[in-house]
């Protein structure tokens, strides 16, 4: 097997990976950086983000609304003193990919300019017309070309991690043109793969985002931390469930039923202002619309289609040219794929599965509990985002702590001893002859599309927008059917080059247990919070019994074993989630309080 | 040892595969048309230097049935090529920008073809009028 | 409500090298609905048919540039071309053209990687500025200037659409100038100088013939022919300026 010494692997090359191997090849220009990725780095899924990064720009804006935004929207599940580092590096990030190109949006005078999203108080999304992830990542991987210390491995999919003396030292991947192995030493690991959305049937992600990278952490016991919280887009196509951005209601868009009333006004989102002001109605969390959505689809006032109901997302009133300048990927959306030109007619919109809050535990500095292993961005679970990610702040949570964790796993590897490279070769040969069970001699009868597809339903009907404790029971249960199906499953492409049906059955497997680790922890979360609405017994947020973080310990073919950990609340104690005229006089109210401190 | 085997086809008969191509070789095809009238020209222009006889044998030729359907032809030539250059005409040029907003590419091609009749209409009368 | 089906029958050209010398061209017959993707259809027989059938894809909403492939003859985003224009069909399906094949649907791209890299696409700061100090300002208008060319996804359709690219593989080609040009005409960079001699170089852009369908299939509407040729005239302005500079003076 052909093998590589690097200082530090980093697996996944999108917006995470990129800022982090820039990260350590400015630290130190002599550490080896191994890019791994499945795809070439702009293939990666940042490239499909649209409305923008949040970071506080406006003088009338300040960091504490901004953590005030974060952890109010995640509903209390942030760990605190990493939200306050997280707001308080957000805009030199932005900054830093402007001086590297990025084309952000500018006002007349020159400066970026800046929009409103949903759940913000004063507006502070930097973005780039509506192509924000496009052009974060197309800027990040052309400047990481001009550090010759980045060695690339594009189209390498990576099959297991290296572990020896409990440390992470490397991975293990195949070179998906000619089908052959390689062994990656490295004195760190940062993973960076991004989330497992395609765990759903209709979701915004594209098809690489299987949740490999947890996958892998998962497999070697580092504990997956609130993966029941999924969060789901309001505004997404019926069927392909592809993405409008936020920042089609930031520019001023509104959600109305088949009546052509906006109906978020009768959620607690109201007043219902011509123009949306922040934090109400359309500008609400993604977590509240989606669920207002499916009680307007229970009610009957959603508009029936071929691929079910839908609402329609209202953009006329903005007109042809704010529409062609502002949001010019969305019009291209609604009329190639749909055919409808947004400034005549309303789009039809319903809620799809579109960001994994949870994954590999992590701690501020990105360290997961294995030593030398560092995760960053959607795969990771640092701790900003709680039980719902507020819009805007995964594009700036890539760069802050694709960072940080590129800094930190460059400071572990200019310490750490590397394991003799005949014990970790002993390790990448059992990897090999793992992978290739699945396609040498391989006398499977499960078709990989099957057991996708009811892998992606039963988790739509089990951890959907709404859950209850027994269709989560059976979800579970399903999920460990379809492990066990799993262990035959077929494949018929025995080649070597390109093989892309054997690196299905392969993410198939890390999505199974993926899904299994949502699932569980889902049915074990005995109350409602953010993206985790129960309609059984549990409606309502428990802070007493569930304040927690939950924690998924892979247990082999077992489902995880769940614990739960410490919330760290440092200066925002929980309160009242309110938006809309209620999130407003609350506001007031707590203004009129004194100053001071009141945790609990 | 790789399996790989990359396969590169050939691009014998290229141009044929696609209608596009086949207009681009049309175009290119009809530059020649320009250099045969520029040969038409500079016969003529020998033809006046070697003295009247000359000139009047070749105007007689330029009055000619085969004269006129090879000039004919070559016209039809001219007007190919200069409908097909003014519509890439666009592509070769910087952003013209007037009061703010770009020109359109079909503002450009258009200008480029009313302004290749105008010239072609003012060489006619002066012709006419030194006639 | 339900979507009604109708079928419609997709050849593709298939090369598998391990059992196939040359490519060879296998049909499938794809019931598809009216919102259906060629990207969809190809899913479909992987999914259903055959499980063997190559192909990159992603993002399923034209931005990751992954699925480019010639569809009847022209290169376009499988993600974004839609069976129903294509019916009663058949269709035919074919690696993008003028790259070597790897696999099926699959192309090799390394030689744009490698040109990527020589292009130094990435901001070579005039004046260098320190976060402290923000942003640079840009005005709307400057930004104009150079956006439609930051907006190129890497899809490769428009190599596909060179036929000086088939015929010379060493021409730099539409998308690697269209980013040249876009870093090149950004106010932030000072770096053209540095990108100038290979953009001016035997593989530069005097390959190119103004073909123009580059363009025509670009399905983002960077315009890479515009980018080509309006270095041209740079070049040729840059080559003559140099015999009235005097000895020794700044480029």
């Amino acid at each position: 097997m052909e093998s590589f010494k690097a200082d530090v692997a980093i697996i996944g090359a999108g917006g995470a990976g990129l800022r982090a191997a820039i990260a350590v090849a400015q630290k130190d220009p002599r550490l080896k950086i191994a890019l791994i990725s499945k795809v070439y780095p702009m293939r990666s899924h940042t490239v499909a983000a649209e409305g923008g990064a949040a970071g506080v720009v406006q003088s009338h804006d300040s960091l504490d609304h901004h953590f005030h935004d974060t952890v109010a929207g995640g509903d209390w599940l942030c760990e605190q003193d990493v939200v306050d580092y997280f707001v308080a590096h957000c805009t030199e990030e932005m900054v830093q990919l402007e001086h590297w190109g990025c084309p952000w949006s500018r006002k007349p005078d020159g400066h970026v300019n800046v929009r409103a999203f949903g759940g913000m108080k004063i507006e502070r999304t930097w973005f780039a017309a509506d192509k924000s992830g496009f052009h974060m990542l197309h800027t990040l991987f052309q400047t990481s070309l001009q550090f010759p210390s980045i060695k690339r491995f594009d189209e390498h999919f990576c099959v297991d991690l290296l572990v020896e003396d409990g440390r992470a030292q490397g991975a293990v991947a195949i070179n998906i043109a000619s089908g052959e192995f390689v062994m990656i030493e490295a004195k760190s690991v940062v993973i960076a793969t991004g989330g497992a959305g395609r765990v759903f049937r209709e979701n915004t992600n594209g098809g690489i985002v299987t949740g490999d990278g947890m996958a892998l952490a998962y497999r070697h016991g580092v504990p997956l931390r609130d993966m029941e919280f999924v969060q789901y887009h309001p505004t997404c196509m019926p069927g392909t469930g592809l993405l409008f951005t936020e920042a089609c209601r930031g520019e001023g868009g509104f959600l109305v039923n088949k009546d052509g009333y906006r109906y978020l006004q009768d959620y607690g989102l109201g007043p219902a202002e011509p123009t949306p002001r922040n934090k109400a109605m359309e500008l609400g969390p993604r977590d509240r619309l989606s669920q207002a959505f499916w009680y307007e689809q229970q009610k009957g006032r959603t508009i029936e289609g071929i691929h079910g109901s839908t609402v329609h997302l209202d953009l006329r009133h903005l007109g042809h040219k704010k529409l062609r300048e502002r949001l010019p990927q969305i019009c291209e959306l609604a009329e190639e794929f749909m055919g409808i030109d947004p400034a005549d007619k309303p789009i039809p919109v319903r809620p799809a599965v579109h960001y994994t809050m949870g994954g590999i535990l992590v701690d501020g500095n990105c360290a997961s509990p294995m030593p030398g292993l560092y995760a960053a961005g959607e795969c990771s679970s640092v701790g900003i985002h709680g039980a719902n990610r507020l819009g805007s702040n995964s594009l700036s949570e890539i760069c802050v702590f694709g960072k940080v964790a590129g800094d930190n796993a460059a400071d572990f590897a200019r310490t750490a001893k590397p394991a003799p490279s005949a014990t970790l070769m002993k390790q990448a040969e059992a990897a090999q002859a793992r992978a290739l069970a699945l396609v040498r001699g391989n006398k499977g009868t499960e078709r990989i599309s099957v057991l996708r597809r009811e892998m992606a339903e039963t988790m739509e009907r089990g951890c959907g927008i709404y859950r209850m404790g027994d269709t989560m029971q059976q979800t579970c249960d399903h999920l460990e059917q379809l492990r066990e199906r799993y262990k035959r499953v077929k494949v018929d492409d025995t080649s070597s080059v390109f093989n892309t049906e054997w690196l299905l059955a392969i993410e198939l497997g890390y999505q199974l247990q993926v899904a299994q680790a949502m699932a569980v922890s889902a049915l074990n979360r005995k109350e409602s919070r953010g993206a985790h609405q129960r309609l059984d017994d549990y409606k309502v947020r428990d802070d007493v019994n569930y304040l927690k973080h939950t924690l998924a310990v892979s247990a082999g073919d077992a489902p995880p074993v769940i614990s739960y950990g410490e919330v760290k609340i440092t200066h925002l104690p929980p309160g009242v989630r309110a938006y809309g005229a209620a999130g407003e006089a609350a506001d007031a109210a707590s203004k009129s309080k004194p100053a001071g401190g009141s945790a609990p | 040892m790789s399996a790989r085997k990359p396969y590169r086809r050939p691009m014998a008969g290229w141009w044929k595969k696609n209608p596009y191509f086949v207009e681009y070789m049309v175009h290119e095809g009809t530059a020649l048309f320009v250099a045969a009238y520029a040969l038409i020209l500079l016969a003529g222009l020998f033809a006046l230097a070697r003295g009247e006889a000359a000139w009047n044998a070749f105007a007689a030729f330029l009055r000619s049935p085969p004269s006129l359907l090879l000039h004919g032809v070559l016209l039809l030539g001219f007007l190919y090529h200069t409908w097909t250059w003014f519509n890439i005409m666009p592509r070769t040029l910087p952003p013209i920008i007037i009061s703010g907003e770009r020109i359109k590419p079909a503002t450009i091609t258009r200008a480029g073809l009313a302004a290749s009749a105008l010239a072609s209409v003012a060489l006619y009368l002066i012709a006419r009028i030194a006639a | 409500m339900k979507a009604a089906t109708r079928t419609i029958r997709i050849e593709v050209l298939r090369y598998r090298p391990e059992q196939d010398a040359e490519p060879v061209v296998q049909a499938f017959d794809v019931p598809f609905t009216d919102d259906m993707s060629v990207l969809q259809g190809l899913q479909y027989i992987k999914d259903e048919l055959d499980g063997s059938l190559s192909f990159r894809w992603s993002c399923r909403m034209a931005i990751c540039g992954s699925c480019g492939m010639m569809i009847n003859g022209v290169p376009k985003l499988s993600c974004s071309t839609f069976l129903r224009d294509l019916y009663p069909g058949p269709l035919r399906v074919e690696a993008l053209a003028h790259f070597p094949i790897e696999r099926d649907l699959v192309i090799v791209m390394d030689d744009f990687i490698t040109k990527l890299h020589k292009i130094k696409p990435y901001i070579i700061p005039k004046e260098a500025r320190s976060l402290s100090q923000g942003e640079y300002l840009q005005t709307p208008e400057e930004l104009d200037r150079y956006e439609q060319f930051s907006s190129c996804i890497n899809c490769m359709l428009c190599y596909a659409a060179c036929p000086q690219y088939g015929l010379n593989s060493s021409f730099i080609g539409p998308a690697a100038m269209a980013l040249v040009h876009r870093y090149n005409l950004d106010t932030r960079d000072g770096g053209s100088a540095e990108r100038n001699p290979y953009v001016q170089a035997e593989e530069g852009v005097f390959n190119c013939t103004a073909v123009g369908y580059c363009s025509e299939v670009c399905p983002k509407d960077v315009d890479p022919a515009n980018a080509v040729n309006v270095n041209k005239t740079e070049a040729a302005k840059d080559y003559f300026l140099r015999f009235l500079r005097p000895k020794g003076a700044q480029a």
